[in-house]
């Protein structure tokens, strides 16, 4: 026969609620039951075995078959909350014992055949079949069993391969990752380890930060979605839902607070509700009705939340209130007495019930966006959680004196007067050094008086002979050696080729070369990121980074570039990825000969 | 540009004519003088008016007493009207020339004649005022645009061609820089063919500009040069394939040594760098303290290794 503990402890649990309403009774008799179903399901301590025994199970039995072969031998099935068990007919120990998260399925036989089996299969490939052999209940028994491990074996499974998952995840989202995953691992120029290394402990910080998910605000309609629907006689019905009720909860703390107070004890849940709705509170008047209303209590708190003349003889009292703007104050001859009533007697009746019902949205808008942002606070006390809807924290102004309050006012920055930042005086002494260019100061060429004159006077003659000329101005030869020069390819336009080099090559070619860039970048970041060496760790860890290099550039990069130079010539676009590795290994050099010289 | 006729284009050539660098010239290579340089710049002009009736020429010669305007002059005595080349008394070439390059080319022989005659070495400076002749060619330009603008309504572009010889002036520097960057300001474009050795002032000018720098191979083809090169205006060039640009050497000079450096050090008061630390700044004499990393005790482990 199958014992479900958990159905047990909840049939109590019902039991106890309906029968009982002290909670240490109730708790009491829960715990008695408790150990009543586990003196049955636990048997007697044996410490003859040394493979898990019984005894030392604290975990919480789920289900207990009994008759179930394993290996053709009777035994009992024991489900636990971490791990499934089979001990056979008779002794007390188990024999096999696996953990659910080393599950990887499980497999029941057909429906058909008349052997009843669950099978486990673990994932390092094992597995163990269970025969159900009760004669009446064995289809209901592999059932219970198969459910259960439906149920259970998810939750395991989830911890198992949450890494791999998430790796999976990374390289599926970042396809530059990927791509440098599949140069680098893949063709085993470094191990999986080392790649994941560094990556994992600045991925993790990332996720806790994406899993903070927004929550879902409240809907600032939900009190009107509850219609009402007329029950044919005279009534109404309200259909309230979990999430409405929530709703109500979150918007107006004072309506959790009587509720808490008031059910179970006073009231059930539908009179509460019932009561709720008849109650002047909630609806749209509110006028007050006498002090046997539950909910009037909750009117007042409200009230107290509304911005009314209270708050306006505060600040006065305050010693801060703008004259110019306090309109429609009453007027009221004393001003440090008591707060006036909150309703004029000259209004009409209508404007009464108009600014009520004003107020009611206006207050019905701040509790809901209040709810909103007072997620995740600590529960407040009803005081501050009103102050909170105001949006101002009045009471740290009223404990200042009042004369302070009155110079903090009137205080502004702007009047002050300006504070700015010492500032040093300029003070040039040489001030001519500006002027001079990123020339030489003395010119190389150095002439003497007589160069000059000479000069000049060679010049003079020259020109005063001077006749233009303009047929015999170029010969063909020197033209033809100008075009030339000045052709592509000329002595003149050396430089532009070299920046077409990107036109050279087509954009496969590129992209591979782009992907070797990203490859080596990061084993080069691994290789440098181990200096300065300090520890044996590192040390290896730049000897392999070495070999990863060299093994880099052998498989990868010397192939690319061969390939490069026999199709696009004279291309030499693998330089300077040549001088980088050069670079890392001259740097090994170095630092392994300064060993050498440190040890000797 | 060719249909636009309302269009004005007007190329301004800044000479450099220094008697002593062009004397040594002749000296050395007799083949190429001042007189092939002159010639090889007429043709330039005239193949520049030649494009369209819009084109406009100016040419400066940049010696070391001053910069004159070769063409057009005020001097020429045939009178007034040196741009429309209306002449009273046009001088006969007798091969059937356009006269408007027949006149400019006998402005600028007759001007360039005299300026050479009237060359004196008064001072010490041998140096060519090249940042004055552009400044002039910045001022004639900027008339021009003005007298075109008002008068005829044409809008003009202009740029200026920079023929130099000589080295670079060191004191005209900052008046140079300043030329460079009104004329950027202007969208005015400064083209420079070097004839003997690298400027990088005019490296500069032409980046900044948006113009051509062209260090010439051989002095005897130069008007091949200048005809491949700089005859072809702003909207053409992206259509020729023409030499590349070069790449200009913007490296800052230390204040103490003037030589090019690349990492120095900068006071934050006045700003003058310097290549090397001193605790005082030397132009504005401010005290500065600079933490220097505290690596002396490896540094002596390491001293005694090598020992």
């Amino acid at each position: 026969m199958a014992v479900y503990v958990k159905d047990l402890i909840r049939i109590s649990h019902n039991w106890v609620d309906t029968h009982t309403c002290d909670v240490t009774t109730r708790g009491w008799i829960l715990r008695l039951l408790i150990n009543i179903t586990a003196s049955v399901v636990y048997p007697p301590l044996d410490d003859s075995c040394p493979s898990t025994t019984m005894a030392s199970l604290s975990e919480e039995v789920l289900l207990v078959l009994k008759k179930v072969r394993q290996r053709k031998q009777d035994g009992t099935l024991y489900l636990m909350a971490e791990r499934i068990a089979w001990g056979p007919e008779g002794k007390d120990r188990f024999t096999v014992s696996h953990l659910y998260s080393d599950i990887r399925c499980q497999k029941i036989s057909p429906d058909g055949k008349a052997k009843i089996q669950l099978q486990l299969v673990l994932h390092t490939g094992e597995s163990s079949t269970f025969h159900f052999s009760n004669d009446s209940s064995a289809l209901t028994d592999r059932e219970a069993a198969k459910d259960l491990l439906q149920q259970l074996l998810p939750k395991f499974k989830k911890k198992a391969n949450k890494e791999l998952e998430e790796k999976n995840r990374m390289l599926q989202e970042d396809p530059v990752l990927f791509q440098l995953y599949k140069d680098l691992v893949v063709s085993q120029v470094i191990s999986a380890e080392e790649f994941w290394a560094n990556r994992m402990s600045t991925t993790n910080t990332e996720n806790t930060l994406s899993d903070k998910k927004q929550d879902v605000g409240i809907s600032a309609a939900f009190l009107a979605d509850i219609r009402p629907q007329t029950d044919g006689c005279n009534g109404l019905r309200y259909n309230l839902t979990p999430d409405i009720i929530e709703s109500i909860f979150r918007t107006y703390p004072a309506v959790q607070q009587k509720y808490g107070e008031n059910v179970p004890h006073n009231l059930t849940e539908k009179e509460f509700w019932t009561r709720f709705f008849q109650s002047h509170y909630f609806h749209r008047d509110r006028i007050s009705t006498g002090a046997l209303d539950i909910f009037s209590e909750c009117a007042k708190q409200d009230e107290k939340g509304n911005v009314t003349h209270l708050e306006l003889y505060r600040y006065i009292r305050s010693g801060v209130l703008n004259v110019l703007t306090a309109e429609g104050l009453p007027k009221e001859k004393k001003i440090g007495g008591k707060p006036a009533s909150t309703s004029n007697p000259n209004r009409t009746g209508k404007e009464n019930s108009n600014s009520a019902i004003i107020k009611r949205f206006n207050h019905h808008s701040a509790m809901i966006l209040a709810a909103g942002s007072r997620r995740g606070d600590a529960p407040n006390d009803q005081a501050s959680e009103t102050s909170s809807t105001d949006g101002n924290s009045r009471d740290s102004d009223l404990f200042q004196p009042p004369i302070k309050k009155v110079w903090w006012s009137i205080d502004y920055l702007d009047l002050q007067r300006e504070d700015g930042p010492k500032t040093v005086a300029l003070n040039l002494k040489k001030s001519d050094r500006y002027a001079h260019g990123p020339v030489p100061l003395e010119s190389q060429k150095y002439t003497t008086s007589q160069d000059i004159i000479n000069s000049i006077t060679c010049i003079r003659h020259e020109m005063a002979n001077y006749v233009p000329n303009l047929a015999q101005v170029l010969t063909s030869s020197a033209v033809s050696s100008a075009i030339a020069a000045l052709s592509p390819g000329g002595v003149l336009m050396q430089t532009g080729t070299q920046q077409a080099i990107n036109q050279m090559v087509p954009s496969e070619v590129q992209g591979e070369l782009k992907h070797l860039y990203i490859a080596a970048g990061e084993l080069l970041r691994h290789f440098w990121t181990c200096f300065p060496v300090n520890s044996p760790f590192l040390e290896e860890k730049v000897v392999k980074m070495r070999s990863n290099l060299e093994r880099f550039q052998m498989t990868k990069l010397r192939p690319f570039q061969e390939k490069v130079q026999r199709q696009y010539l004279s291309a030499n676009i693998t330089g300077h990825l040549e001088e980088m590795l050069q670079t890392a290994y001259n740097k090994l050099h170095a630092w392994q000969t300064r060993r050498m010289m440190r040890k000797i | 540009m060719s249909g636009d006729r309302y269009e004005l284009n007007l190329l301004v050539i800044v000479m450099d004519v220094n008697p002593i660098w062009w004397g040594q010239q002749a000296q050395r290579e007799p083949e190429f003088t001042l007189s092939k340089c002159l010639d090889a710049v007429m043709v330039m002009g005239n193949s520049h008016m030649a494009m369209t009736t819009t084109n406009r020429l100016a040419v400066i010669s940049s010696h070391f007493q001053d910069s004159h305007f070769l063409y057009p002059c005020k001097n020429w005595t045939g009178g007034d009207g040196a741009w429309d080349g209306t002449m009273d008394e046009a001088p006969y070439c007798g091969d059937g020339k356009y006269e408007l390059l027949s006149v400019a080319n006998n402005v600028v022989a007759e001007e360039m004649k005299r300026v050479m005659s009237t060359t004196e070495m008064k001072g010490n400076s041998t140096d060519t005022l090249l940042a004055g002749s552009l400044a002039k060619a910045l001022c004639c330009i900027l008339l021009q645009k003005i007298v075109t603008f008002f008068s005829a309504g044409q809008e003009m572009k202009s740029r200026i061609l920079v023929i130099k010889t000589a080295e670079d002036c060191a004191r005209q520097y900052m008046n140079f820089m300043n030329v460079i960057f009104a004329a950027q300001k202007q969208n005015i474009l400064i083209d420079a063919c070097v004839l003997d050795s690298d400027s990088g002032l005019l490296q500069q000018a032409c980046d900044i500009t948006g113009g051509l720098y062209l260090k010439i191979p051989q002095k005897i083809a130069l008007a091949q040069y200048l005809l491949w090169v700089f005859l072809p205006d702003l909207e053409q060039r992206p259509q020729l394939v023409l030499p590349p640009p070069v790449h200009v050497d913007y490296r800052a000079a230390c204040f103490c040594h003037r030589n090019l450096i690349e990492i120095g050090y900068v006071c934050s008061v006045c700003l003058s760098i310097f290549c090397n630390f001193s605790p005082i700044c030397t132009t504005c004499e401010t005290a500065f303290k600079i933490q220097l990393p505290q690596m002396m005790k490896s540094k002596k482990k390491k001293l005694k290794q090598s020992i």
